[in-house]
């Protein structure tokens, strides 16, 4: 799953695999793209995080010719995608959200189809169909029917038909969603095997943290816009903000630290969080509370942390639902 | 030229995979074999005997031909029909279940996908239209190999022309359910409204007609486009027309143009 922070060797003299520039694209009053730029690098490995609904499927769309942007300049490859959207669809490859295989033919009649469809010659086709196959490693199951496959199967087989035509951009939206830890590391083995070998720039949309913990080059966007850019580390170092939760001793010390910090959090009945605003923070307090805690737990920063302050939101419905569950859970015990 | 040869390919591959998915399709390859065997082998032998009018007294064949040797090209479109423009679930399993966005990112041009998709569906149709003129000796029709041929031929075209059809009512219709009901609203009626189980007799002058027929049935059954393209495969089958014949392959053509390029107007939208 950790991709190397380095892209391919001889990636910097190569130009840009997506270069995007002030891209403007809007659904009737609504903004779904606003004046958007965005360069990555070839060889690299890109991540666009943000919640649903921020334009991450919209973007993805404009960048592999199924929609038209309504300003902006994009170049995909090297081409642009209005004047050359056959050239540049040639040089992609396309792992959607939701499962595209034809569940009624065999995963082999799946890549033969996908091969004549990118005009490749009945040799190159049978070549990359076993290549592809032992690369994702279901020869087994070269002539069973996809139907009968697991979810992580179908993903693997659906990467697989994605790199048969050697395209030199890999598109993955939301590639690992709904699947086990040990499909996921292996879908991030193939695709960082296929990057080294032979230079593949990977572009990842996710809302899925873990996803983008080993891209070079993260972009975290919302409603349209970018709202910020930089490598994971770089992110956590500059925004990220650390937190130190608490559990004052009792409702005296918990009135106490609360007039010291009127600014606290409060994540639960009892609970505070403190934002660690520099190095001294935790001495000082420890000096100064220390004898009135029952509990502590310093949190680092994270990029959850840093899409959190950026926008004031969480990144995803599922934290929402879990903070909402803690927070009834911990209602229901406060009253006993 | 290499683009050239890029572009059959992939067209070829689009129309094997609908030709993949009709053979494996068993229900709609059973309603293929049921449909004629019903059709002719029930209702064409049933009626066979009533077939016939009545002139001063003397009951004679009205056609110079029996009821199954009539109603067998009719059933030969009925299977076209359904084969065809029941297409339009392929083109809606394919927008559903998101498989069409695969071929749309592809770098074959839109043109080609359609034309690969309908080249498919009306392979299947021909196919299905193919299985009835196996019944044709006992339809008491006797087929030289150009009529074989020349029917075979013209099939292909109306097939090209339904699917293309399917096609613009797949890109209308939403969901599966609504696609059923609409087809058998459609289909039948048209069926029935085209002279195909029912002679409008030749040698009766349009005022004799209009006294066996009322007047609306007549109007349905000149503005149907099913009437001529029915009309036209009798000729070719069996030496009748009830119209001249080439109203009938006119209309097959501009089928063909006209709604292929409707069909791309609303495919992959």
């Amino acid at each position: 799953m950790t991709l190397a922070a380095t892209p391919a060797p001889g990636a910097a003299a190569l130009p840009p695999a997506i270069d995007v520039r002030g891209l403007t694209l809007r659904y009737g009053a609504h903004v779904a793209l606003d004046n958007l730029s965005l360069s990555v690098a070839a060889g690299s490995s890109f991540a666009l995080l943000g919640p649903n609904g921020a334009g991450k499927s919209t973007l993805m769309s404009v960048l592999s010719t199924l929609r038209l942007a309504d300003a902006g300049e994009v170049r995909v490859a090297g081409h642009d995608v209005r004047r050359a959207s056959r050239a540049v669809r040639q040089s992609i490859g396309m792992v959607f959200q939701d499962p595209s295989l034809d569940d009624r033919l065999s995963a082999e009649e799946n890549l033969d189809f996908h091969g004549r469809v990118y005009g490749m010659p009945g040799r190159a086709r049978a070549e990359a169909i076993d290549r592809m196959l032992a690369l994702v490693e279901l020869e087994d199951w070269r002539e069973a029917v996809v139907r009968s496959f697991s979810g992580g199967m179908k993903r693997r087989l659906e990467i697989a038909r994605a790199l048969m035509h050697a395209p030199k951009i890999l598109f993955l939206d939301e590639p690992t969603v709904g699947l086990d830890a040990q499909t996921r590391n292996k879908i991030w083995a193939y695709l960082e095997a296929e990057r080294r070998t032979r230079g593949l720039t990977l572009f990842t949309t996710t809302h899925y943290i873990e996803e983008v913990a080993g891209a070079d080059q993260i972009c975290i966007v919302d409603k349209g816009r970018i709202i910020a850019e930089g490598s994971p580390e770089a992110l956590r170092r500059e925004m990220g903000q650390p937190w130190l939760h608490v559990t004052p001793a009792s409702e005296a010390d918990y009135a106490a630290l609360l007039a010291a910090f009127p600014e606290a959090r409060t994540p639960s009945p009892g609970d505070l969080s403190l934002a660690v605003t520099g190095e001294s923070f935790v001495p000082d307090l420890l000096a100064r509370f220390g004898n009135q805690l029952s509990a502590l737990r310093y949190e680092a920063p994270t990029l959850e942390g840093v899409f959190l302050s950026l926008t004031g939101r969480a990144l995803r419905d599922r934290a929402d639902g879990a903070r909402e569950a803690q927070r009834s859970a911990g209602r229901r015990a406060g009253r006993r | 030229m290499t683009e050239v040869l890029a572009i059959l390919r992939g067209i070829h591959g689009v129309w094997l995979r609908e030709i993949m998915r009709a053979t494996r399709d068993r229900g709609q390859l059973l309603g293929g074999v049921s449909r004629p065997l019903i059709w002719l082998m029930i209702l064409g032998v049933g009626l066979n005997p009533y077939f016939r009018g009545e002139v001063f007294g003397e009951v004679k064949m009205v056609l110079p031909f029996n009821y199954l040797q009539f109603l067998f090209p009719a059933v030969i479109v009925l299977n076209i029909m359904y084969t065809s423009i029941q297409f339009a679930v392929s083109v809606i399993w394919d927008r559903e279940f998101g498989f069409l966005r695969e071929v749309l990112v592809s770098p074959m041009p839109r043109w080609a996908v359609l034309l690969g998709k309908v080249l498919g569906g009306a392979t299947a149709a021909t196919g299905h239209g193919t299985l009835v003129l196996i019944l044709a000796r006992f339809a008491d029709v006797t087929l030289t190999a150009p009529q074989v041929f020349a029917a075979i031929g013209y099939m292909f075209a109306l097939s090209f022309a339904l699917t293309c059809f399917g096609v613009v009512l797949a890109g209308k219709v939403r969901s599966f359910e609504g696609f059923g009901v609409f087809s058998n609203t459609l289909i039948l009626p048209m069926y029935f409204a085209s002279s195909s189980v029912f002679p409008l007799d030749p040698s009766l002058t349009r005022t004799q007609l209009s006294t066996s027929y009322p007047e609306w049935l007549l109007w349905l059954i000149r503005v149907n486009p099913i009437t001529y393209a029915v009309d036209a495969l009798r000729g070719i089958l069996i030496g009748f027309h009830q119209f001249p014949a080439m109203i009938g392959y006119a209309l097959v053509a501009a089928g063909c143009a006209g709604f292929f390029a409707w069909a791309l107007r609303s495919f992959g939208k």
